[in-house]
């Protein structure tokens, strides 16, 4: 193999895939990056054989060829070379870089003990836009279950429709879940005309790449390109189309991941269809006073509410035995009965975070029941928690 | 050669060919799927694993099939959900106060709550025959005791029993299919099918299941149209020798406006009574429930409650639940002086009173008579006997007098009550089921 490459091309690619190779112990071959010419293009890719990433880029292709290099140890390298054109040769498994007055050799490793990404065969797929995408996401991905128990749990539930995307994410004390409305003709389409609707559990890791992939992507300053997504019954793959030469052969990018198996537990029973207690205020006072409260909660991060409706406030409690106690109030607009309720702050704060809104709405039917935290004026999103048992 | 040995073959010889690491990565939870004559189906738990054999060892596997059994002349690859089961959650005590959406806890397709299980379900005499009768239930479903019914008053464990019989059949054989559901449940199951004009394949649903388990049977009483698809989902199952099992907080007999094919059906299997814990087993409830929440509470205190909470296990937790929220704030177990103070208002509140309004309410509830009913001057025989039975309760609950009695009862004359009050009474003497009967309806009293 004998290239000739931009550095700022080659260092985004291997941004990018490094991220994907993780340290494998058993497998020590999943730790690098698979370098390989494709007619024009310069290919990288990476796999933790749970998902896989491929990317393509244009070079000087001088000789075909392929070898292997450790991904983390080559994407330090190459982004502390100059802003110049790149040589890069490989000769018995050893890979030569040249870059103005830069000279380096690293070994390689057999090439062909590298795993095979797999492909998905269909030509069916739908177009999302970026953004679009990457800010829903956003806003639930950190609500996933972490432990395996229940797998179904442990991932973003997708519900791709002919009007808009639900995506749910819950770890069964909280569930989030934010709607897209396809509102620009370019928001979203399917390839083929049949308005299909799928359904899916994607992985949270997964997610987390897929949001740094967009993150990556939206600083192309290109804020209103689509990504292509094609399904198979257990995988999925997104695709990212080349900016510079759109009719190429190749994509600038394809991530494949396996998605979770099971069924995501019927959550529209959990979101309380009526509440007996409904208070409106403002979001950043609230979030304040809930931050300090914290402070003085014990170790089940408890923090107590009291909300009445007689003198329209919200009365925050908390106490610890051995440090003290705090109490503070913040006014609203209350309707319904009065009630008291305990709530694990943390997740509290986590909802308060993803809502944009100044103005809130807390819902309430009773201290053992779920709470809802939604945003005013923006029916897109709903965050939904269980309290601490009275 | 089975086709599980055969891989076995397959794989002892391909560990010489590649790196344990390989080896590991590559071929874990593979097998044979299928052997066809000439070929194989190799299953392979992801894609990763399917691209790998297929290109990189699909031949030295063919060679070593090949050379295991020559008939073979192809293997494709097929990914497999392994269905990897993983460990039942671990009960974290730390977190226990945070709750968690109900919704999950529950068996999706048999509605059971893993929680209930026969470990955790506390014996004692007063519901012994229903615990042995359940036990043996579960040991050999649809064979003996079927249908099995369970009545008793709330609060008292049907619902623990019932479901620990659901769970117990799944961890003895998974693959039965098993469905607890409630009757209100059920009924609004049939109402939907009725509005959806999907009977049918309700009808298929249900008798496909292998363990049917319905709680609270007497909100089926005056459901015409429910009841009838009860009946027809109960014959198809129980002709197929198909465990059915119920709870009822009365016993079969004294379920008003159920159809008579029904009830005759309910009392047709085993019949079994759960009635009120004797102080001893409320203690031992009191001492497990306070292992279960890793707390101590002194034996004075306990002792407290169990004498005072007579009629209920469900108070008996809501107190022990006051006294562990009140050592959570304070961090220091409460004595017996704030424990009396702080369970003051369950006890009051379990040492109730009958007043007359309650025993009208009782009365009427239990027979599905509206209240009026019951002081109308009607003789219907169905209106009568409860008019009596609420007679002798103002009589024994209340101490009223006579003449009280009657004029309460639209100016009944004194010796039409006392009339009433000795038949009751002698009924009560000479007949299990009437007193059974009384009692229900005194606990119903005493719980509103």
């Amino acid at each position: 193999m004998k290239i000739t490459i931009l550095k700022e091309n080659l260092n985004k690619g291997l941004n990018i895939t490094e991220k994907i190779s993780g340290k494998n112990l058993t497998l020590p071959i999943l730790n690098n990056v698979l370098i390989s010419t494709d007619k024009n293009f310069l290919n990288l890719a990476a796999t933790n054989l749970e998902t896989g990433i491929n990317y393509w880029t244009l070079a000087k292709i001088e000789k075909q060829g392929k070898i292997t290099i450790p991904a983390k140890f080559l994407f330090n390298l190459i982004s502390s070379l100059p802003d110049k054109k790149i040589n890069l040769e490989v000769k018995n498994n050893l890979l030569f870089i040249e870059c103005e007055n830069y000279k380096a050799q690293i070994k390689g490793f057999n090439p062909e003990e590298f795993p095979i990404i797999p492909v998905i065969k269909t030509e069916n797929f739908i177009e999302i836009n970026n953004s679009l995408l990457s800010e829903g996401l956003s806003q639930v991905v950190d609500f996933c279950a972490s432990t395996q128990i229940k797998p179904e749990l442990s991932g973003i539930y997708f519900q791709i429709q002919k009007d808009r995307i639900l995506l749910t994410a819950t770890d069964s004390f909280r569930l989030a879940e934010k709607t897209l409305y396809y509102k620009k003709s370019n928001d979203f389409s399917y390839s083929s005309g049949e308005a299909k609707e799928y359904s899916f559990i994607l992985p949270q890791k997964t997610t987390q790449e897929l949001l740094n992939i967009l993150s990556e992507k939206s600083s192309d300053n290109a804020k209103e390109n689509k990504l292509k997504v094609y399904f198979s019954p257990n995988q999925i793959l997104f695709e990212f189309p080349m900016l510079d030469s759109p009719s190429s052969s190749f994509p600038q990018l394809r991530f494949i991941s396996r998605l979770i198996e099971g069924e995501f537990p019927d959550y529209q029973e959990i979101i309380p269809k009526k509440h007996k207690t409904q208070a409106v205020l403002a979001k950043d006072v609230f979030l304040n006073q809930i931050k300090t409260a914290s402070l003085f909660s014990g170790k089940i991060n408890e923090v107590k509410i009291k909300i009445d409706p007689s003198k329209n406030k919200i009365e925050i409690f908390s106490q610890n035995p051995e440090l003290g106690e705090n109490k503070s109030s913040v006014a609203a607009q209350i309707k319904g009965s009065p009630l008291e309720i305990s709530l694990n702050y943390k997740f509290l704060l986590d909802g308060l975070l993803n809502i944009k809104t100044s103005e809130i709405i807390l819902e309430f039917n009773s201290g053992d029941e779920p709470v809802i935290l939604k945003p005013v004026g923006d029916s897109s999103y709903l965050y939904v928690v269980m309290p601490i048992k009275p | 050669m089975t086709k599980d040995e055969l891989w076995q073959a397959v794989l002892a010889q391909i560990q010489f060919n590649i790196s344990p690491a390989n080896f590991g990565t590559w071929f874990k939870n593979t097998g044979i799927l299928l052997k066809k004559e000439k070929g194989v189906i190799v299953s392979v738990p992801n894609n990763f694993s399917k691209e790998w054999l297929e290109n990189k060892y699909n031949k030295t596997i063919l060679n070593i099939l090949r050379g295991l059994d020559g008939e073979i002349k192809d293997i494709k690859y097929k990914v497999v959900h392994s269905g990897l089961k993983t460990k039942p959650a671990e009960n974290n005590l730390d977190e226990i106060n945070q709750l968690e959406f109900p919704e999950f806890k529950i068996n999706k397709e048999t509605n059971l709550n893993p929680r209930y299980i026969f470990e955790n379900f506390i014996v004692g005499s007063f519901n012994e025959l229903s615990h042995a009768a359940a036990t043996a239930v579960s040991k050999s479903p649809g064979i003996i005791y079927n249908p099995l019914f369970i009545y008793g008053g709330v609060g008292l464990g049907k619902t623990h029993l019932l479901q620990a019989i659901g769970n117990e059949i799944i961890k003895n054989s998974p693959r039965k299919k098993v469905k607890y559901l409630s009757s209100e449940k059920f009924t609004s199951e049939v109402v939907t099918a009725i509005k959806n004009h999907s009977m049918e394949s309700l009808k298929s649903l249900y008798r496909e299941i292998d363990v049917l388990i319905i709680d609270d049977i007497q909100f089926l009483a005056g459901k015409e149209k429910t009841q009838e698809e009860f009946f027809h989902t109960f014959n198809a199952l129980y002709n197929k020798d198909k465990q059915i099992v119920l709870s009822s907080d009365r016993p079969p007999a004294s379920i008003p406006s159920m159809e008579e094919r029904l009830r005759s059906r309910f009392e047709g299997g085993m019949i079994t009574d759960i009635s009120l814990p004797e102080f001893e087993t409320r203690l031992a409830i009191l001492k497990i429930k306070t292992q279960e929440k890793k707390i101590k509470i002194s034996e004075e205190i306990l002792e407290y409650i169990s004498s005072h909470i007579k009629r209920n296990i469900r108070e008996l937790e809501g107190a022990l639940n006051r006294l562990i929220v009140y050592q959570k704030l304070n961090n220091q177990s409460p004595d017996i002086e704030t424990a009396k103070t702080l369970l003051k208002n369950i006890i009051l509140h379990s040492v109730k009173v009958a007043n007359s309004k309650k025993i009208i309410q009782s009365v009427s509830d239990f027979y599905d008579l509206k209240e009026k009913e019951l002081f109308s001057i009607s003789r219907r025989k169905e209106i009568i006997r409860p008019r009596q039975i609420a007679m002798y309760l103002f009589r024994e609950e209340l101490k009223s007098s006579f003449p009280f009695i009657g004029r309460k009862f639209n100016g009944k004359d004194h010796t039409t009550v006392i009339h009433a009050c000795n038949k009751i009474s002698k009924e009560i003497k000479n007949d299990e089921k009437v007193e059974e009967e009384i009692n229900l309806i005194k606990q119903r009293i005493y719980s509103i």
